[in-house]
């Protein structure tokens, strides 16, 4: 058998660092962080979208009822419950403590918000993973949450002082998404005929999957208030299925589309993540306590990776923070079965999957942002339930999910199926 | 350290060392070419006489050995756990190959360990996360203990057939009684995690709005907390042969603890702490209740007293629960790569060891030359 895993083998034992290599992160330890449930809401687009009278607060609230009904965990045992906001004025700290009674949690439950730009669902996911290891709390949920309707707009940047704005780099933080992609895209030589074919995919794969149904176990549906703009009338609603995906999206009909950022440039609506609205959440637990509570495994949660990169380069953060995390686990791009790789722009994902040299039919299977949309501090919880779900039905083992980071950065973790 | 024998494997990289149960002056010992990473093994049988220590038969492998036990209902049998997952039941008084082959596990098997009292059956670890129950004469399991993860040792309790032990990549001691119903427990009745510290008993119920008051945390007899540590590989584990409910289980944290299984999470009965690197192998005296050698990476095999032997004082009530820290009674530093098999002689005045190293060598010794010095 593999001489390589038994010199991982024996270098782990004698260095006693945790066991590395793919035959080690598949075996089941009674101290693996564990997810026993998983979901989303469906996603809508920002404005108009089924959620567009909905705030932030409700859809978490809406999530993590979602989260009490599908585990029927005792909800006096949650002890944290951490949530990854974006654009809300303070990352909404009190308004998610409130949706978190809302949703039924005890006042013995704790609540906190963090903002890691577009990684936040996910780093709620590893805080509360860490804070198990510590042992500083035995149960918690990592949530994501996003209103981009409601707090998307100019402005989400404060005032650069002058200080900031007297150092280059410092100063290129503020530099709009859009613009940097579109100039990273030029450098980099990412043609817009190969962004506009990555995209129609993503919409193409969406569709497939929206059809077969492959998104029902995700998304847990919500009742919300939607007036219609026609009519002016308030009905209720349930929002069960992403309205972002369009069935027909081809290279062709892409091709058609004005460029958004710069006269002569290659990104436009069609090939960047669309605006949108929604929120995730995951329950996790040590896998001795799920199964002392006969909680239900979906997978685990092996490791995370945090890297910077140049800010005016921001797009390029998977490309860092994935060989980091196969550097901290052992594993290799082959041992993955699934990666979710966020397509904030379809440049900037093609260009990371491009340079790693990543299999093209085992990135975003149900399509990314591009179609069902990236609502920003939701996406990292929102692949979760994502991934550990498309790896079940597939019968995958390992799956990662990335993401890169505003301002420059990128973050990767890896996730088991069980 | 003048009486001392020593034996040479050129080629091959010793995992284990066994004295035959049957005479004095017989050894085993598997071994594995290119440290168990890639190519063949080897199994010496190994005498001692009056021309000093020998090689009386080698059996060759396909893959890497990992362990051997010798057979308890033929004095000519040993049973080998090997790379590629298979045991080979090899017989000195026959030809070359196997008389038996035993082929179940999916990866590494680890160890291989004879029931000492039912003396019918054997059974064998994997890196595959189970333990089987095999018997001699039948090519089919009769038995398997899922796990989950790397089992390096696996064990029958010395005093009843029926319990075995095993530990793991998962820092847990698992205990499983035969006897039990089969269930989704899979015979499973107990288990230890290494790696904590105490557990408190559950306190009464305290009366409204007063805080409980919580026990004071463990220390060892040389005053310092016992807090426990992060979880560790569990490499290596033996029962103690004369106190039916104490085992011992060492790894890659280096610490030696003695647990008694009756009380799984009051935390170890006993710490030996002083290897460098981690341990990997470990073996109680069969003629001492607390005496236990161990071998480890860092070179050096050590011979331990538990300090059972010694009268503890009954703690003063509400003072915290204090751990005894063994006492090291000798270093036997003498090979010069990871000492990886350590083995009691059952015979004599009782301190003959076999020692066995990555440096390609054997070494027989008698303990009390490192208790005198």
């Amino acid at each position: 058998m593999g001489a390589a895993d038994r010199i991982a083998q024996i270098g782990n034992q004698i260095s006693g660092g945790v066991p590395k290599g793919k035959a080690a992160i598949l075996e089941k330890r009674p101290d693996d962080i564990v997810v026993t449930a998983a979901l989303r809401t469906a996603f809508t687009k920002g404005g108009k979208g089924a959620f567009k009278d909905t705030l932030a607060s409700d859809l978490l609230a809406g999530a993590l009822k979602g989260i009490l009904e599908r585990s029927k965990i005792n909800p006096e045992l949650v002890e944290d419950i951490v949530v990854g906001n974006v654009l809300a004025p303070g990352a909404m700290a009190t308004e998610a403590r409130a949706a978190s009674l809302v949703a039924g949690f005890p006042i013995s439950t704790a609540v906190h918000t963090l903002n890691r730009q577009c990684s936040s669902g996910l780093q709620a996911c590893v805080d509360v993973a860490n804070q198990i290891k510590a042992g500083m709390i035995e149960i918690g949920i990592g949530a994501g949450v996003e209103s981009m309707t409601n707090n998307y707009g100019p402005g989400a940047v404060g005032e650069f002082s002058e200080l900031l704005e007297s150092h280059t780099e410092a100063a290129n933080c503020k530099v709009p998404m859009g613009v940097l992609s579109e100039q990273m895209a030029k450098d980099r030589g990412i043609t817009r005929a190969a962004q506009d074919a990555f995209a129609a995919a993503s919409f193409q794969k969406a569709v497939k999957a929206q059809a077969a149904g492959l998104f029902k176990e995700e998304i847990h549906p919500i009742k919300v208030k939607y007036t219609d703009p026609k009519s002016g009338e308030t009905k209720e609603v349930v929002v069960d299925k992403d309205d972002g995906i369009r069935d027909g999206v081809t290279v062709d009909s892409l091709g058609k589309i004005r460029p958004a950022f710069a006269k002569d440039g290659s990104i436009h609506a069609g090939n960047a993540s669309q605006v949108s609205d929604g929120a995730a959440a995951v329950l996790l637990m040590k896998r001795s306590t799920a199964e002392r509570l006969g909680q239900p495994i979906l997978g685990k949660f092996v490791q995370a990776s945090i890297v910077g990169v140049p800010p005016l380069l921001m797009g390029v953060g998977p490309w860092k923070a994935i060989p980091k995390v196969f550097e901290l686990t052992g594993l290799t791009k082959e041992d993955v079965d699934i990666y979710e790789i966020n397509e904030a722009f379809a440049s900037q994902c093609l260009w990371c999957a491009n340079e790693l040299g990543l299999p093209k039919e085992r990135i975003n299977p149900k399509g990314g942002a591009i179609a069902f949309g990236h609502p920003l501090g939701c996406t990292g919880a929102r692949q979760v339930s994502t991934l550990l779900y498309e790896l079940r039905r597939t019968g995958g083992k390992i799956g990662l999910t990335s993401m890169c980071i505003g301002t420059g950065m990128g973050m990767a973790a890896i996730w088991v199926a069980e | 350290m003048a009486s001392m024998l020593e034996l040479r494997t050129p080629g091959y990289n010793p995992y284990a060392v066994k004295y035959s149960p049957y005479y004095d002056s017989r050894l085993a010992v598997a071994a594995a070419a290119n440290y168990g990473i890639i190519g063949n093994g080897r199994l010496f049988v190994v005498g001692l006489g009056p021309a000093g220590i020998q090689i009386e038969r080698a059996f060759d492998t396909n893959d890497a050995l990992y362990d051997l036990a010798w057979s308890e209902i033929n004095e000519n049998q040993v049973v080998v756990a090997t790379g590629d997952g298979s045991l080979k039941l090899f017989d000195i008084s026959a030809g070359d190959f196997p008389v038996m082959n035993f082929t179940e596990h999916k990866r590494e098997a680890f160890s291989v360990c004879w029931n000492p009292v039912a003396k019918d059956s054997f059974l064998s670890s994997s890196w595959d996360g189970t333990v089987k129950i095999w018997s001699p004469s039948r090519p089919a399991s009769l038995r398997t203990l899922p796990v989950g993860n790397c089992v390096y040792s696996a064990a029958f309790s010395p005093q009843n057939p029926a319990i075995v032990s095993c530990v793991s990549s998962d820092s847990h001691i698992r205990i499983f009684d035969l006897r039990t119903p089969v269930s989704a427990k899979y015979h499973l009745t107990t288990v230890i995690a290494a790696h904590a510290p105490p557990q408190p008993p559950p306190l009464p119920p305290q009366p409204q709005g007063q805080i409980p008051v919580m026990p004071p945390a463990a220390v060892l007899s040389t005053g310092q907390t016992y807090a426990g540590a992060v979880p560790a590989e569990l490499l290596t584990h033996d029962w103690n042969k004369y106190r039916e409910t104490v085992l011992a289980a060492a790894g890659v944290d280096r610490l030696i603890r003695c647990f008694d299984i009756r009380n799984p999470n009051g935390g170890p009965i006993a710490v030996l702490p002083g290897h460098d690197y981690a341990v990997r192998r470990l073996a109680w005296s069969p003629h001492a209740s607390d005496v236990l050698a161990s071998a480890s990476y860092d070179m050096t095999v050590r011979v331990w007293s538990d300090g059972s032997m010694l009268a503890q004082p009954p703690p003063p009530p509400d003072a915290p629960q204090v751990i005894p820290v063994g006492t090291q009674l000798g270093v036997m530093n003498r090979h010069a790569e990871f000492a990886t098999g350590v083995d009691w002689c059952l015979f004599g005045t009782g301190g003959w060891l076999a020692s066995a190293g990555w440096d390609q060598r054997v070494l027989v010794w008698d303990a009390h030359t490192l208790l005198r010095g």
